[in-house]
């Protein structure tokens, strides 16, 4: 009963946090825009939108019992009050107070325990006393009384309003939240005048909303989103499935065409049995019957595999269309404008240029081009740091840009473009100094990353893309601000890692522009199978720069470090496997001329990386590794294949990290060492996996080739195909068990000298007779089985 | 003689009936004892809190995560989600022997933390009496014989799932410094 009530105070506070979200934004864009408009009665229409926002927000607040955001929200009400009346003077420092204040009622709403008022609340009481201290207490307390009766009121005067400002409309639910202020302001014909010029509001103007829509929380649709990705599984499982019965139906044309080639004889016999007549249809007559049934059976069975295989290829091919199909849908409905990440970006501007003493202006166009919600999300960062720098770095003083004959306010604009094949231009543009290709080149130069004659030879637009580089920063003094060269390396990551570009473009005292180009919507993860040392691993498609093979003789050590240079520049190199520490599988050491590389790059480092061999390229459905392994070096998560297995997923920075630290050993081996490993091979037969893998992991760690084999029968066929220098089974397999492996590899002449090593849970005395009376050399009870143990009777043996 | 015989037996089953009517001293009572699932990994017989146990999952298959410290095995597929799988012999300082064929895993699971426990096999369901549990042997000294609830007389080594779960140090977490 309680907990019911519970739970639905906890539904109402999460739409009311939703809600006071939107109103806070309102109010501080609202604030914003305050201070660019000049003419008062275009302020007086912003006050009222913000007086009532605050309004709305002090009802909604109310009534989730936040008290303290009620408090704050009345005291901004009053001051709004007195700034409708001309009672009090909008300066900056008042804005200042405001702008405060709804970052205090953010902290409320979000941390309340940790969030003080006092403060706040003095500051507000001292603007309401200056600005007439009898009349605001009465007047919000008549506010807070006629509330109720007058919420229809709005409705009848946006006939004057509605062209002035959309802001209102664009929250259709203000109405419902909670009742909008008392007295509206009667219809102000010089706000018609005043249409407000684009530029002053330029999120607000172009702003138009779909008008069915609906409302559902992102969470829902994220959810959707996972699901709608988890498809992607059971389109590769058809796939492969697909791949499997393929494969079935070429091993029965296989059989098919062999059978048809012994046709001819088949009749013969046939024939020969059909003349000598009654007696020996017993025999042989009875058998090529048989046998003719089963070639009919044979070819039934390959025909309906031939059915099975063209109805899953069409499965596949459907599903995978249906899966595709789902997830760019799904993809489109999380999109969202521009306009959501833009709204914080005028006081961010606002609070950079007010620390710096200068005057900027901010222009958004474009905020309704719509874009994948987690790509918006990862670029406000990126947006950041960029205005920063246009902020701190790019534009002047006021002072400064006088001298050079430019308005003293600067101005930065975005504006955000469709492009065509579902891309997005975002450009940023600051009208200020522009960046100097000579002083980036002193800094690269200075920090290292550049020879003198590298920058003499460079251009003035790669030098400036040198920025880009970490460490690079041409402001001569670090502020919190920037200076420290991060920044824009940290754009640049982020840009390449969403599959954008990043290009700049800047004239020496005139202006930059940043020019970012991204997908509309977020690409699958697309991986590279490749293997190493026997284990297979994805690495993301994106991280891989190229893929190359590295002759042995051009490798070269460099202060302990393994280099290849690749079209003219030193590129570091690791073994994949070392960096991993995955354990050495012998048979990759013999004597290779080539390596088979691969290029590696997580922001501007670059490390080539040696591996067996590179398997496919797929889409990839990344999963976490689960709750215990949080955080695992140099691995990102994991992914199921189609035929069920799990395949471990890179984390290119961490192993361009993990290979800078790896104090390389070198990755040739002696010869003497190698001809010594590679000659002895061991085969494992062994019906469980585990175990299998095990020995397999032991053994193949001490340094000798391993073949594995599922039963008795698998080892004997090995056994006589290939050469090995011992055995170890177990003795427990289904078709053949160890003791009769161990009399059939004695009994055979070529097999009749192989050291045969019987691993057995069987700890009876007879047994271990059983054993050594059919041959074994050696008999180990798992129960005592430790690795040394083991390692130790081989090497004895051989 | 048929009739002596026949009243022997009688006895007999009245006995042996009056004897399985009664209710056993504490093994039934709640309080007094657990539910726990028996289960063998490599010779040794361990035990744990049934109510911990989301589901046994039988192993066909593992992946090695480079990286992990030792008592992490591997990762397997659980129905489409990725399931940690640790073998707890590593945890008390055990020399790892014995080859076991580790085939199914017992997934143990509470709101924060969800993993795999190996084992070869599992040997069923029975009560505990809280009784008969010992405090850990001395000579199990492992970091983590703090996970040990106790030892049976039977030498049923009975573990302390909610400890093994709650401890951060199960979790792996490596931060790279960047």
């Amino acid at each position: 009963m309680l907990s019911k009530e519970e739970e639905f105070f906890k539904e109402l506070l999460s739409m009311y946090k939703i809600e006071a979200e939107e109103h806070l934004k309102a109010i501080s864009s609202g604030l914003i825009d305050l201070e660019k408009v000049k003419t008062p009665d275009e302020r007086k229409g912003i006050v009222e939108v913000v007086y009532r926002e605050a309004h709305s927000l002090k009802g909604a607040s109310r009534a989730v019992n936040l008290g303290d955001v009620e408090t704050v929200c009345q005291s901004m009400e009053s001051v709004f009050s007195m700034m409708k009346r001309g009672n009090i003077e909008q300066t900056a420092d008042l804005i200042d107070v405001l702008l405060k204040a709804v970052d205090i009622i953010d902290q409320l709403i979000n941390a309340p325990e940790s969030t003080d008022i006092s403060a706040i609340m003095s500051k507000l009481h001292a603007v309401e006393e200056k600005g007439g201290s009898a009349e605001p207490s009465p007047e919000a307390a008549a506010q807070a009384a006629d509330e109720p009766e007058i919420i229809e009121q709005p409705e009848k005067e946006p006939p004057a309003r509605n062209t002035v400002k959309p802001a209102p409309e664009e929250k259709p639910k203000s109405a419902k939240a909670s009742p909008p202020p008392k007295e509206p302001e009667p219809p102000q014909e010089t706000e018609n005048a005043s249409e407000p010029a684009s530029v002053s509001q330029p999120i607000e103007v172009q702003k138009t909303l779909v008008s069915d829509t609906i409302r559902i929380a992102t969470a829902k649709l994220d959810s959707l989103l996972l699901q709608a990705e988890e498809m992607l599984a059971a389109k590769l499982t058809a796939e492969q499935h697909n791949k499997d019965l393929r494969a079935l139906s070429t091993e029965l044309e296989q059989w098919k065409k062999r059978w048809e080639s012994y046709d001819s004889e088949i009749s013969q016999v046939k024939y020969g049995a059909d003349a000598k007549k009654e007696q020996s249809r017993n025999n042989g007559g009875v058998l090529v019957d048989f046998l003719l049934w089963n070639q009919e059976q044979l070819k039934s069975l390959d025909s309906r595999v031939n059915d099975l295989t063209r109805i899953s290829d069409n499965n596949a091919r459907l599903l995978g269309g249906m899966v595709n199909n789902l997830l760019e849908d799904m993809k489109k409905v999380l999109m969202l404008p521009f306009s959501t990440l833009l709204k914080i970006l005028p006081k961010v501007v606002r609070d950079l240029s007010r620390d710096q003493g200068k005057d900027v202006e901010l222009i958004v166009r474009g905020s309704t081009i719509e874009i994948d919600r987690r790509i918006l999300e990862e670029l406000k960062d990126p947006f950041i740091h960029l205005l920063r720098n246009c902020v701190d770095h790019g534009l002047e003083k006021p002072g400064e840009r006088n001298k050079n004959g430019k308005p003293a306010t600067g101005t930065i604009s975005i504006s955000i473009s469709q492009q065509s094949g579902n891309k997005v231009e975002i450009l940023i543009n600051d009208d200020g100094r522009g960046i100097d290709p000579e002083k980036v080149r002193k800094v690269a130069i200075k920090k290292g990353l550049l020879s003198e004659a590298d920058a003499a030879a460079m251009s003035d637009e790669d030098s400036r893309m040198l920025i880009f580089q970490s460490d690079v920063s041409t402001s001569p003094i670090i502020t919190d601000i920037s200076g420290r060269g991060l920044g824009m390396s940290i754009v640049r990551e982020k840009v390449i890692k969403l599959g954008g570009t990043l290009t700049l473009e800047s004239e020496v005292g005139l202006g930059t522009t940043f020019k970012i180009l991204l997908p509309v919507t977020l690409a699958t993860f697309r991986g590279i199978m490749i293997e190493v040392y026997g284990q297979v691993f994805v690495i993301p498609t994106v991280n891989v720069e190229r893929v190359l093979r590295i002759a042995v003789d051009e490798i070269k050590t460099v202060e302990n470090r393994e280099t290849v240079t690749i079209d003219g520049k030193p590129l570091a190199l690791a073994h994949l496997g070392d960096v991993l520490n995955v354990p050495k599988k012998n048979q990759t050491l013999q004597q290779v001329e080539f390596h088979q590389g691969m290029l590696l790059n997580s922001g501007d480092k670059q490390v080539i990386f040696i591996i067996d061999r590179i398997i496919s390229e797929q889409e990839v459905l990344v999963k976490s590794l689960g709750k215990q392994l949080s955080r695992v070096r140099n691995i990102a998560g994991a992914t199921i294949l189609g035929t069920g297995k799990v395949v471990t997923i890179l984390n290119v920075a961490d192993l361009i990290q993990s290979a800078a630290r790896l104090n390389l050993a070198p990755t040739r081996v002696s010869k003497t060492e190698e001809a010594k490993l590679e000659k002895k091979s061991i085969l494992v037969a062994e019906d469980s996996i585990t175990s299998r893998t095990l020995l397999k992991n032991i053994l193949e760690s001490a340094g000798y080739r391993v073949k594995t084999t599922v039963d008795g029968v698998d080892a004997l066929t090995a056994a006589r195909a290939e050469e090995f220098d011992l055995v170890v089974s177990d003795i427990e397999m289904p078709r053949m068990n160890g003791f009769d492996l161990v009399a059939s590899i004695r009994a055979d002449n070529r097999t009749a000298d192989l050291p045969v090593i019987l691993v057995t849970a069987l700890e009876s005395r007879e047994d271990r007779e059983r054993g050594i009376d059919v041959g074994a050399n050696a008999y180990i009870v798992k129960r005592s089985f430790d690795q040394s143990n083991l390692l130790d009777v081989i090497r004895k043996l051989i | 003689m048929n009739k002596a015989r026949e009243k022997d037996i009688n006895r007999i089953l009245k006995e042996r009936a009056k004897e399985l009517s009664e209710v056993p001293a504490d093994d039934g009572i709640e309080e007094n004892s657990i539910e726990v699932i028996e289960f063998v990994l490599a010779y040794e017989k361990y035990a744990i809190e049934s109510s911990y146990i989301d589901e046994v999952y039988p192993m066909k298959d593992f992946t090695v995560v480079p990286g992990t410290p030792s008592f992490v095995l591997g990762i397997i597929n659980l129905r489409g989600r990725i399931l940690s799988v640790i073998d707890i012999r590593r945890f008390f300082d055990l020399p790892v022997k014995g080859l076991s064929n580790l085939n199914r895993v017992l997934v143990v699971k509470t709101s924060e933390m969800e993993l795999g426990i190996l084992s070869d096999f599992i040997l069923g369901v029975r009560r505990l009496p809280r009784k008969d549990i010992h405090p850990a042997l001395p000579t199990l000294t492992g970091i983590r014989a703090k996970y040990l609830h106790g030892v049976t007389d039977e030498g049923l080594v009975v573990l302390d799932v909610q400890k093994m779960l709650q401890d951060e140090d199960i979790i792996v977490h490596e931060e790279t410094d960047i």
